[in-house]
């Protein structure tokens, strides 16, 4: 069987174009999910790798209009399932209800936002839910199991379970601990989404016959800094296929 | 308000973070309440403030001062006293012994003016606790000495070059870091914001300054027609305001980081500006963003009000009419200091500058019989640098050039 990859970008990032060219290349190259970070000034959950790409983004002139209008683009040429990501700020200062309004007309599937959990959501999810919008919980391994049960008794059919402490982007090695969690996780029937220092291949065999889909997210950033002379799309495109 | 744990202050405050950070902040805030209502913890909170914190700190008559400006008597609250020189000891001093308490070994903290910082490492020092503190490179630039301090007290300083290199992104990376620490690491935040329960922990700890103020105003019967202080997150505002917040009066004024102007990135004004309700940092309040929501870049000469949001129960009283808030520009400020200098004997830190330039403009305003009261919340010696280049730029540089070519013979 192949692995499924939620492959993550970041809009704008290394430019709007070249963003554009980095969805190609990882549809293409066969992921399952697109899931489209919009840049915050402020993204305290990533690591460095992240918050450069979105500093970048932010002086390529990344604004809420335009991220909708690049996923209009990727609409063009493909189905696939987007998700956004995005802090809390930029959605509430855009208004929720607005905000949900462009990702239905964007055909946006759904939304993950980690700084606004289940207790202090703002109505996120009640109001994706009524929208037909899925609004994924973040979940992350220090969560209590009062806690897990109070976040994944809810409708959503999706959960992103971070399998690392701490932010994005380091490496993670796939231990027993990662697997005890996701096997608590598996038992509420949720697909599970499962990232936070995915790069290789062999990370995403280990855990595979737990979740869903892996996400990816730093490791194709990285390729985009290395990447040279060479075009953004072939690199991309190759890292993704070493992933499935 | 009698509750110490409220969580939201009307629209603003909450517990915005990711899941990772969720644990501990629940255990913050549990053991935070059960250390509150334990009175041995209370006992070696108090005994520590007062044997090493040099607390209480004097209420002093500016009498010079009163005479110049011609108007209502101003009296300084010297939080300046305290040792590390601001009322930053106040709250570390209560984080630290509460993270003893929870069995942490490590303490992180965020930095600005490097105030905070130095009162951080300085306790960790004397309580055996590890000690990282995240500061902007732009702010280690402008407040070298201090970094010099955190790293004899043996702390690690660690630079933040991300976003604007400045506090909010040092805050930025202390959580990063304590999302994968908190096991054994404590977050010492230094202000009266970021996600619950801090807000309120951090106004528990540092209302001791208006308790004494307010035994102060008793004894010597003082009517007080307003308190003054300065506005950076909040911290020596609302410890300050706390005694007086659910009485009609005194009148309870806030400067704000006026700058150099009011265009976007010159200034911290949020109240008295254009903040607007936002989520950032955990907690949600009056921010200044641009129209996508984004942070705004800030300005001000010191780098403790140089911060883009507004602590949350302040934000809430700014709105209700109870806390009025002013501007004051980075050239006031500097007036102040030099005013308290020549008439008190006093060199107040750049952010309280702002807090005595109100008081100032507000003094004269007033009749002789009415006091008012401004918060010196930290003493100047940090801000040598700075104000060195500002007042006496062609002395300070030859000495600076003579300093470096003898030291290179
Ligand atoms: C002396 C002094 N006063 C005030 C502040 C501003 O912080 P707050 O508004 O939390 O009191 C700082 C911050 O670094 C400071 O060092």
């Amino acid at each position: 069987m192949k692995n499924r990859i939620m492959a993550h970008m970041v809009a704008f990032y290394p430019s709007r174009e070249k963003s554009l060219e980095t969805a190609r290349a990882l549809i293409d190259g066969g992921c399952t999910y697109l899931e489209v970070q919009f840049p915050f000034s402020d993204p305290t959950a990533d690591g460095p790798y992240i918050q450069e790409a979105c500093k970048q983004a932010l002086e390529k002139g990344f604004k809420i209009s335009g991220g909708f209008e690049l996923i209009g683009d990727i609409r063009t040429f493909s189905n696939i399932p987007i998700f956004i990501m995005c802090y809390a700020n930029t959605i509430f200062y855009y208004g929720i209800e607005q905000f949900l309004e462009c990702c239905v007309s964007g055909q946006v599937q759904g939304l993950i936002v980690p700084d606004l959990p289940v207790d202090y959501d703002e109505g996120l999810f009640e109001k994706s839910e009524c929208r037909g919008l899925e609004p994924v919980p973040v979940i992350a391994q220090s969560t209590k199991p009062d806690r897990l049960d109070m976040i994944l008794k809810g409708r959503s059919e999706f959960v992103y379970a971070a399998i690392r402490k701490g932010i994005t982007g380091s490496f993670t090695d796939i231990g027993e601990e990662n697997i005890q969690f996701l096997t608590k996780v598996d038992s509420f029937g949720k697909k599970i989404l499962a990232g936070f220092g995915i790069s290789e291949k062999h990370q995403i065999e280990a855990i595979s016959s737990w979740i869903h889909a892996a996400v990816v997210g730093t490791a194709f950033i990285k390729e985009i800094i290395h990447s040279g002379k060479a075009s953004i799309y072939n690199v991309i495109k190759k890292k993704i296929q070493s992933l499935i | 308000m009698d509750k110490i744990y409220n969580d939201f202050f009307g629209d603003f405050g909450g517990r915005y973070v990711a899941e990772v950070l969720r644990p501990a902040l629940d255990e913050l805030q549990d053991e935070w309440v059960d250390a509150m209502n334990s009175k041995d913890f209370r006992s070696e909170l108090d005994l520590m403030l007062t044997r090493f914190a040099g607390r209480p700190t004097p209420l002093m008559y500016a009498e010079n001062a009163t005479r110049v400006l011609g108007g209502a008597k101003v009296f300084i609250k010297l939080e300046g006293l305290s040792n590390t020189g601001a009322h930053k000891i106040n709250n570390v001093l209560g984080q630290a012994l509460l993270a003893k308490r929870m069995g942490k070994r490590r303490i992180i903290a965020e930095t600005g003016a490097g105030q905070h910082g130095v009162a951080t490492a300085s306790v960790c020092a004397k309580l055996g606790l590890e000690c990282t503190v995240y500061m902007g490179e732009v702010d280690i630039k402008r407040q070298r000495p201090n970094v010099f301090w955190m790293e004899l007290y043996g702390a690690k300083v660690v630079p933040v070059s991300g976003g604007q290199a400045t506090l909010k992104d040092a805050v930025n990376e202390a959580l990063r870091d304590w999302a994968g620490s908190f096991k054994d690491t404590h977050y010492l935040l230094g202000s009266a914001l970021g996600p619950s329960p801090y807000p309120d922990m951090v106004r528990e700890f540092q209302s001791v300054i208006g308790k004494e103020v307010q035994r102060e105003i008793e004894q010597q019967k003082l009517d007080v027609e307003a308190l003054v202080a300065c506005v950076g997150g909040g911290s020596n505002a609302i410890g300050f305001f706390h005694p007086f917040i659910d009485t009609e009066n005194p009148r309870l004024i806030g400067a704000e980081a006026g700058g150099k102007g009011k265009g976007v990135g010159e200034h911290a004004s949020r109240m008295s500006g254009e903040g607007k309700l936002g989520i950032v940092h955990g907690y949600k309040s009056l921010f200044l963003l641009d129209e996508d929501g984004q942070v705004q870049p800030t300005h001000s000469i010191s780098a403790g009000l140089d911060y883009p949001g507004i602590g949350p129960q302040l934000a809430n009283l700014g709105i209700k009419g109870r806390v009025e808030f002013t501007r004051v520009m980075d050239s006031e400020a500097l007036e102040a200091v030099q005013f308290f200098a020549k008439h008190e004997g006093l060199v107040f830190a750049l952010e309280p500058a702002h807090a005595g330039a109100a008081a100032m403009k507000l003094a004269g305003e007033l009749p002789q019989d009415k006091s008012i009261i401004v918060n010196m919340s930290g003493r100047g010696e940090k801000d040598l640098f700075i104000l060195a280049r500002s007042l006496d730029r062609q002395k300070w540089y030859s000495f600076l050039r003579s300093e470096v070519k003898g030291n290179e013979k």
